[in-house]
C-alpha cells in the first residue's frame, strides 16, 4: 500500500514539471515569436529615399563617348558604341560618392579607383561598380531603374 | 498660546520626520549608518568600505568620473531635446540656432560634446585599470562581462549621437561607419538598413539614429549601470589585496 | 586586578539559544571585519565623490566656455570630404579597414569584443588582485598594455596621418603645405 501512495506521488510530480516544461517551452516561443516580430517590424520595407526610377532625357541627348552625371541619383549615364549604360557613383569600399576622372572613376575618401567601366584599378574598393538597367519609357526617353542591378558590359540599345 | 505654538512644532516636527526617519546631521557611528542605510539615493553604497579603495591611486576615480560624465549627459542631452527636430530640413538649422540665438545653447551643446568624448576616454581607462589591477578575478568576473556592455553601449550612444547635428562629419562619418557594418558576413547588409532604415544616410537613418540615442541605448545602460553597481556591493566592494590566495604574506591596507 | 566573572554581570537566559560570549572596548560595529581598514561611506565616500561630481562639471563648464563643439557646413551627399573619416575611436578600425574590410571591420573586433568577454574566465587565479602591475599577472598585464598601445598608434596614424585619398601623410608636413 505505502509502495503505491509512492509511486502515485512520484508520477504526480513528473506530470506537474511536465506541465511545467511545456508551460516553460509556451512561454519561450511566445517570446521568441514577439521577438522576431519585433525586429520585421524594424526591417524597412518602403523606401522613402530618393526615386529609383530615374527619366534620364531622350537618346539623343547623348552622343556616343558622352558620360553625364546624375549628381543626385548617384549613377553616371554613359553611352557607347555598344548603347547606354547607367553606372553607380557609389564607392563599393565604404560607399563615398566617386567622382569621374581621366581613367574613369576614383573615390576621393580612400582612394579606390575604377576604370570607365568601374572595374578596380586601385585602392581598397572590393568590388567594381554596380551596374543599373537602363530602358526606356513608352514616349521614348530613357530610364534608369536603380533597383535592377546588370552585370557589367551590359549595354541598353534602342 | 504657548501650548498651540508647541503642538505646532511638534506636529511639524512629525511631518518632517514621517519624510526623513532620521532627520539629523549624523555626528556618530550610529548616524553615520543611518546615512546611508535610511536613504534611497546613498543605499547603492555601503555603509563602510575599505580604506584601500578610497586610496586616489588605485582607482583614480575613473568609474565614478565616467559615471559623472553620464548623468551630465543625460541632463544636457535631455535639455538639447527641447530645441533640436530630428528631420533633414530642421536638424542642421536647430544647431545653428543653438549656437548663435538659444539663451546658453552653445553651452549646452558643447558641455554634451564634451562630456561624450571624456566619457569613451574614462570608460577605456576605467577598463584599463580594473585589468591591470586584477579586479576582474573571482567573484567580479561576470561585472567585467556588464563592464564590456557598457563600453559597447557608450561606443553605440557616442556613435548615434553623431549623426544628429547632420552636418557633413556626421553624414560622412556615419556613411563610412555603416558601410563597415556592412561587411559583416551574411547578415550585414540586413544590420545597415536596420541601422539606417533604408539604403542610404537619410531621413529614415536620422529618426532611427535619433530613437537610439535618446531612448534606447540610454534605457540599456541605465539598467546595465544598476546592475555593475549593485554587482560591486555584491561581490563585496572594490577588489582588495586581502582577496588574494596569498594573501596572509601581507598585501597592501 | 579582579576577576568578574561574565555569568554574574550578564546572567545568561536559559530560554535563549544564544549568549553573550565577550566584552570588548570600542564603540563601532566591527563583526566580520578588520575594524582599522574600514572607514564609514559617509562622510569619507561621499565627500570625494561631490568633490568629484563638482570637479568634473566645473572643468566641463570651463570646457564648454572656451572650445565649441566642430559644425561642418551641413550634409551633401555630392561632396564627400577627401578623406572621410570615422569618430575618433573608431579611427582605429578604419585604418584596419583600409587593408581589408572583412578583416578589420569584423572579424577583429569581433575578436576583441569576445576575448575581452573571456578575459576574467579565462585567467581565474587568483593572485594580483587589488595591486597595481603586480609581479605575478606579468604577462597578462603586457598583452593588455599592448592591444592598448595597437589601438592606441592606429587611432593616431588614422587621426593624423591619413590625408586625401587615405594616403599616408605627415601632419606637420601638410600644415606647411596649407
Amino acid at each position: 500500500m505505502g509502495y503505491q501512495d509512492d509511486a502515485a506521488a512520484k508520477s504526480d510530480v513528473d506530470r506537474r514539471s511536465f506541465l511545467g516544461s511545456l508551460g516553460w517551452l509556451g512561454v519561450s516561443i511566445s517570446g521568441l515569436i514577439a521577438v522576431v516580430g519585433n525586429l520585421l517590424y524594424l526591417k524597412p520595407t518602403v523606401s522613402y529615399g530618393p526615386a529609383s526610377r530615374i527619366v534620364a532625357g531622350k537618346p539623343a541627348d547623348f552622343t556616343v563617348g558622352a558620360r553625364e552625371v546624375f549628381e543626385n541619383a548617384q549613377f553616371a549615364l554613359v553611352r557607347e558604341q555598344d548603347g547606354f549604360a547607367a553606372i553607380s557613383l557609389v564607392c563599393t569600399h565604404l560607399r563615398c560618392t566617386v567622382r569621374t576622372s581621366e581613367a574613369g572613376f576614383e573615390c576621393p575618401c580612400h582612394g579606390s579607383q575604377y576604370d570607365r567601366n568601374g572595374s578596380i584599378t586601385g585602392g581598397p574598393a572590393p568590388e567594381p561598380l554596380d551596374w543599373y538597367k537602363v530602358g526606356i519609357t513608352p514616349n521614348g526617353e530613357l530610364e534608369i531603374d536603380k533597383t535592377v542591378k546588370v552585370s557589367q558590359g551590359t549595354y541598353f540599345n534602342i | 498660546m504657548d501650548l498651540k505654538i508647541s503642538a505646532v512644532k511638534t506636529y511639524l516636527n512629525d511631518v518632517f520626520r514621517s519624510i526623513f526617519r532620521y532627520g539629523k546631521m549624523p555626528r556618530d557611528a550610529e548616524g553615520q549608518s543611518f546615512a546611508v542605510f535610511n536613504n534611497l539615493f546613498l543605499h547603492i553604497h555601503p555603509v563602510k568600505v575599505t580604506r584601500h579603495s578610497l586610496k586616489p591611486t588605485y582607482t583614480f576615480g575613473l568609474g565614478l568620473i565616467s559615471a559623472v560624465l553620464f548623468l551630465v549627459l543625460i541632463f544636457t542631452g535631455v535639455w538639447l531635446m527641447f530645441y533640436y527636430i530630428p528631420t533633414v530640413d530642421e536638424a542642421y538649422n536647430r544647431m545653428l540656432d543653438l549656437r548663435s540665438s538659444t539663451n546658453f545653447g552653445f553651452v549646452l551643446r558643447n558641455v554634451h560634446k564634451w562630456a561624450a568624448e571624456a566619457m569613451v576616454v574614462f570608460v577605456i581607462l576605467h577598463m584599463a585599470r580594473v585589468f591591470f589591477t586584477g579586479a576582474y578575478k573571482p567573484p567580479r568576473e561576470f561585472n567585467w562581462v556588464v563592464g564590456v556592455f557598457l563600453l559597447l553601449l557608450t561606443f553605440g550612444l557616442s556613435f548615434t549621437g553623431y549623426l544628429l547635428p547632420w552636418d557633413q562629419l556626421a553624414f560622412w562619418a556615419i556613411t563610412v561607419g555603416t558601410s563597415i557594418a556592412g561587411y559583416v558576413p551574411v547578415m550585414g547588409e540586413d544590420i545597415r538598413s536596420f541601422l539606417l532604415g533604408g539604403d542610404i544616410v537619410g531621413q529614415e537613418a536620422l529618426i532611427r539614429f535619433y530613437v537610439l540615442h535618446v531612448v534606447i541605448l540610454p534605457g540599456l545602460m541605465l539598467v546595465l549601470l544598476g546592475v555593475h553597481f549593485w554587482r560591486i556591493r555584491k561581490d563585496g566592494g572594490l577588489a582588495h589585496p586581502s582577496e588574494n590566495e596569498d594573501a596572509s604574506a601581507g598585501g597592501g591596507e | 586586578m579582579r576577576e568578574v566573572k561574565m555569568e554574574n554581570t550578564h546572567p545568561r537566559d536559559p530560554k535563549k539559544t544564544y549568549g553573550l560570549m565577550e566584552l570588548v572596548k570600542g564603540t563601532k560595529p566591527t563583526v566580520g571585519l578588520k575594524p582599522d581598514k574600514m572607514v564609514f561611506t559617509w562622510p569619507h565616500v561621499l565627500i570625494r565623490e561631490m568633490i568629484i561630481f563638482v570637479s568634473v562639471s566645473a572643468l566641463l563648464l570651463v570646457a564648454a566656455f572656451f572650445i565649441d563643439a566642430p559644425l561642418e557646413a551641413i550634409a551633401n551627399a555630392n561632396l564627400p570630404p577627401n578623406p572621410a573619416k570615422a569618430p575618433w575611436y573608431f579611427l582605429g578600425l578604419q585604418e584596419l579597414v583600409s587593408y581589408s574590410a572583412l578583416v578589420g571591420g569584423v572579424v577583429i573586433p569581433g575578436l576583441i569584443v569576445t576575448v575581452l568577454i573571456l578575459v576574467p574566465y579565462l585567467d581565474r587565479k587568483k593572485v594580483g588582485i587589488g595591486i597595481w602591475f603586480a609581479k605575478e599577472r606579468a604577462l597578462a598585464n603586457s598583452l593588455f598594455m599592448l592591444f592598448l598601445v595597437v589601438m592606441l598608434i592606429l587611432i593616431i596614424v588614422g587621426t593624423f596621418f591619413r590625408g586625401p585619398n587615405w594616403d599616408f601623410v605627415v601632419p606637420w608636413e601638410a600644415v606647411k603645405g596649407h
